[in-house]
């Protein structure tokens, strides 16, 4: 043994001696995940959420969150000696003068997205695999909540910098708040401290932008994962699993090496954009200014479906009572207001509106084949083609120009588009999903053949086996890699397969092999 | 046997991407680092520097009145061209704005316009029509320089009226007043990066990227088109002269970041994002991840 593996040894001992980490680690080093492409799509996200906090907290040293107006003397010469916030000034400090500050600006705001897109992603999957259902119904409202604090984080922290068009941003969010009937103009200025835009929202925003939602958000990854852990991942059906046990890798060596890896390529790809990809240039947009405004101004892509939504709407109001003296709900209420309300009323609860109609109320751990389950499906293609219509929407100008023809044209097919596709899209997912139920085969494994020519000239045809490339499913003894992980090397390992072949496990080292193992889910 | 090598092989192969991908993000984060290291900290260098050289470029055209300390010369072109631009006026023009330029069922009165006006649209190629139903739209121009002058200095001799023909003089702009002008007056249909978009019922502001000084400060003197005209008493020569030098700027402006995504904002972002942030990590998750069993 190495001096090193020594001290490493001594190291454990140490702890397990005063904490009893031992029985923890080995329970938790022999974890089995189960492994699948599409159960690393929530990692992306917590991989990006780990960037953000990186790369925030640098910007957080020379960002300035404040309201009050300076003349500007900074290096960008087209900027010089005009009135802007200090919020501004400094966002402009960090793109032009703050050494590195530009790509960590980037490499933030790319991260920030790709964070929602992977959730959303993530969410996706889960829906349409319906790993939703018992017992895993906390674990939805949770993620769901942090899909919302995240739209909500990443809509802060896009308004920071105070430019141009962040600031109509916020000049909208204003509007919406104040749409909320009765209690609306209260609200706003209490959220804004006063009229906007006053002199409180940006020090406001700073402090829920990177304290509070992100102590939330970590929170609650933290109880996802938690609670991810404490009932076993889902599996896919497949050779050997059942809904009563876990087929898999074990978290230690081949979970962590594969989960760690993962973050590295998150993060190269995210920093390749923040370094080779422009984004969110603030310094052409100028200073945010109450009296100025850019057309074609888009929210970033998550809050897409929103402005979609408020340029859709026709403008309709409610007035209830007499027209002097009545109370009237604003059409922003309508897209802005009630729109986002009903979307997250239904994505919370989804699992029991599911429930009403399946009585559905066992346990499930096998994770469902989309096609297996037409309507779900179907009725989760047609929602989705329902939001996807209103992200069009919102780039209505970009569409009318960059295909040269009338506003109003894009934005009318869009209207149709937005009841007219969804049912398309569904009616036919459902037909499709029905044709491949029929097909007897479906999703069987393909089996290789072997046409061979005889001498005679006649062809005959032969399956190959593909026994050989089957994994084969280990019982994970638990003895040895708790040995290996305080420095077992040398023990004989017992043997690991299930049919007592001996061969493929003499010369393997204990604790690091990489097979599949099986456990009892309980 | 068999089973044990592969297995071998396999924790080989888990173990090489972990290090490559340990390797390659390290290379890509100090890659990126660098590409946008050289300019910090010489970006007031830079940015004085562009301004310099884009003003000489942009001065090019206020040649002739270069002598002058006026930020604007506005000069008719010599009345020498009045008789090649009546020859072109007759046709090139007169079938739908009438031999006299006063105008037809088919097209308006150009009467007392000025040389600025016939200029603009000749310049950019919106005139003259090839059919009069199609729609005036930015073109290479037909006519040559000493053409569109002509034609110019011929419906300028019609009737008095109108600016001349300005030559905005760089140089003695000042950008960064433009830029304040640009947004309040400019941006709410150009978009604050000049890139034009579409407005309601088939009318767009169009890009600004190829527009010339001489072209931009027609335009807001004589208002083509849908557009307002913002006469003296809205903007002094001075302001016009600001906001011409700050749309040249934006038509090369401060780009570091990388590659800007075409100025349209956040719906080209977006994309990027979710096709190429996220997509790539998904194909990354299918290469290393499990597949179905």
């Amino acid at each position: 043994m190495s001096t090193l593996e020594q001290r490493a040894v001594d190291a454990a001992d140490f702890a397990d001696e005063r904490l009893g980490v031992a029985k923890f680690a080995r329970s938790s080093f022999n974890k089995i995940f189960p492994d699948h492409w599409s159960f690393m799509l929530g990692e992306i996200a917590m991989y990006s959420f780990v960037i953000l906090i990186f790369t925030g907290v640098f910007l957080t040293l020379f960002y300035v969150p404040s309201s009050h107006m300076i003349t500007y003397h900074g290096s960008y010469a087209p900027l010089r000696g005009q009135k802007m916030s200090e919020a501004y000034a400094s966002t402009l400090n960090i793109s032009f003068n703050v050494r590195a500050g530009l790509v960590m600006r980037q490499i933030h705001h790319w991260a920030a997205d790709v964070f929602i897109a992977a959730i959303v992603v993530h969410l996706l999957r889960i829906f349409f695999t319906g790993a939703y259902r018992k017992p895993r119904e906390l674990n939805w409202i949770i993620g769901s909540s942090l899909l919302i604090l995240a739209i909500v984080n990443g809509f802060i922290g896009y308004s920071l910098p105070d430019d141009l068009i962040s600031g109509t941003g916020i000049r909208i969010a204003f509007s919406i708040i104040l749409s909320i009937p009765v209690i609306g103009s209260y609200l706003a200025f209490f959220v804004f401290g006063s009229n906007f835009p006053g002199t409180s929202i940006i020090p406001r925003f700073f402090i829920i932008h990177v304290l509070i939602l992100p102590a939330i958000i970590a929170a609650l990854i933290g109880a996802h994962l938690a609670i991810m852990w404490h009932q076993k991942h889902t599996q896919y059906p497949g050779r050997g699993r059942t809904n009563r046990n876990v087929v898999g890798i074990p978290f230690w060596p081949a979970y962590a090496l594969q989960a760690g890896g993962f973050f590295f390529i998150t993060s190269a790809v995210i920093a390749a954009l923040g370094g080779f990809v422009q984004i969110n240039p603030i310094w052409l947009y100028g200073p945010y200014i109450p009296y100025k405004v850019s057309y074609a101004v888009q929210p970033d892509w998550y809050m897409g479906w929103l402005d979609g939504a408020l340029r859709l709407m026709p403008s309709w109001e409610a007035v209830f009572g007499p027209t002097y003296g009545g109370h009237m709900i604003p059409n922003v209420f309508f897209p802005a207001v009630l729109l986002p309300g009903i979307t997250f009323g239904l994505l919370f609860s989804w699992p029991w509106i599911e429930k009403r109609f399946t009585k559905d109320d066992r346990e499930h751990n096998i994770c469902d084949r989309p096609r297996e389950h037409p309507v779900r499906t179907s009725v989760g293609v047609g929602i989705l083609m329902f939001y996807i219509v209103l992200f069009l929407a919102s780039a209505t100008d970009v569409l009318a120009n960059t295909f040269q023809t009338s506003l109003n044209l894009v934005l009318w097919t869009l209207r149709i588009m937005l009841f007219v596709l969804p049912l398309v899209a569904g009616l036919v997912t459902y037909l499709l999903l029905r044709e491949m139920a029929a097909i007897p085969s479906i999703g069987d494994p393909k089996i290789p053949v072997e046409i061979r020519r005889d001498f005679d000239g006649s062809f005959t045809l032969a399956e190959l086996s593909i026994h050989g490339e089957e994994e084969e499913i280990l019982e994970l003894p638990e003895e040895v890699a708790y040995r290996s992980l305080v420095g077992g090397h040398g023990h004989s390992a017992p043997s690991m397969d299930t049919n007592g072949d001996q061969s493929s496990v003499e010369t393997s080292e204990a604790g690091d092999d990489h097979g599949v193992f099986e456990v009892p889910r309980d | 046997m068999n089973d044990h090598k592969r297995r071998k092989s396999k924790k080989r192969s888990q173990l090489s991407w972990a290090v490559g991908s340990v390797a390659s993000g390290a290379a890509v984060l100090a890659l990126a680092t660098i590409a946008l290291y050289p300019h910090q900290g010489h970006a007031e260098v830079l940015a004085s520097a562009k301004v310099a050289t884009h003003a000489k470029v942009a001065a090019k055209p206020a040649a002739h009145g270069a002598s002058s300390q006026q930020p604007i010369v506005y000069k008719n072109p010599p009345r020498s061209l009045i008789p090649q631009g009546r020859q072109l006026f007759a046709e090139d023009c007169q079938t739908c704005h009438g031999p006299d330029a006063e105008g037809s069922v088919r097209a308006p009165n150009l009467q007392g316009l000025g040389a600025a006006t016939v200029d603009f649209w000749v310049a950019t190629g919106r005139m003259p029509l090839a059919d009069p139903t199609e729609e005036a739209e930015i073109k290479p121009p037909r006519l040559s320089h000493e053409q569109q002058l002509a034609v110019s200095a011929y419906v300028a001799s019609l009737a008095p009226g109108g600016p001349a023909i300005p030559s905005p003089n760089l140089g003695l702009a000042n950008l960064s007043k433009g830029e304040s002008l640009f947004a309040e007056n400019c941006a709410a249909c150009h978009t604050i990066t000049g890139a034009g978009d579409a407005l309601a019922n088939n009318i767009y502001a169009p890009s600004l990227w190829a527009a010339t000084p001489t072209e931009v400060a027609e335009a807001i003197r004589t208002g083509p088109g849908d557009m307002p005209r913002f006469g003296p008493g809205t903007f002094s020569n001075q302001e016009v002269d600001d906001i011409v030098r700050y749309v040249a700027y934006i038509q090369h402006p401060d780009d570091r970041g990388g590659l800007a995504l075409g100025g349209v904002g956040p719906v080209a972002e977006g994309f990027v994002a979710i096709l190429i942030g996220l997509g790539s990590l998904m194909v990354a998750g299918y290469w290393i991840g499990g597949r179905a069993q």
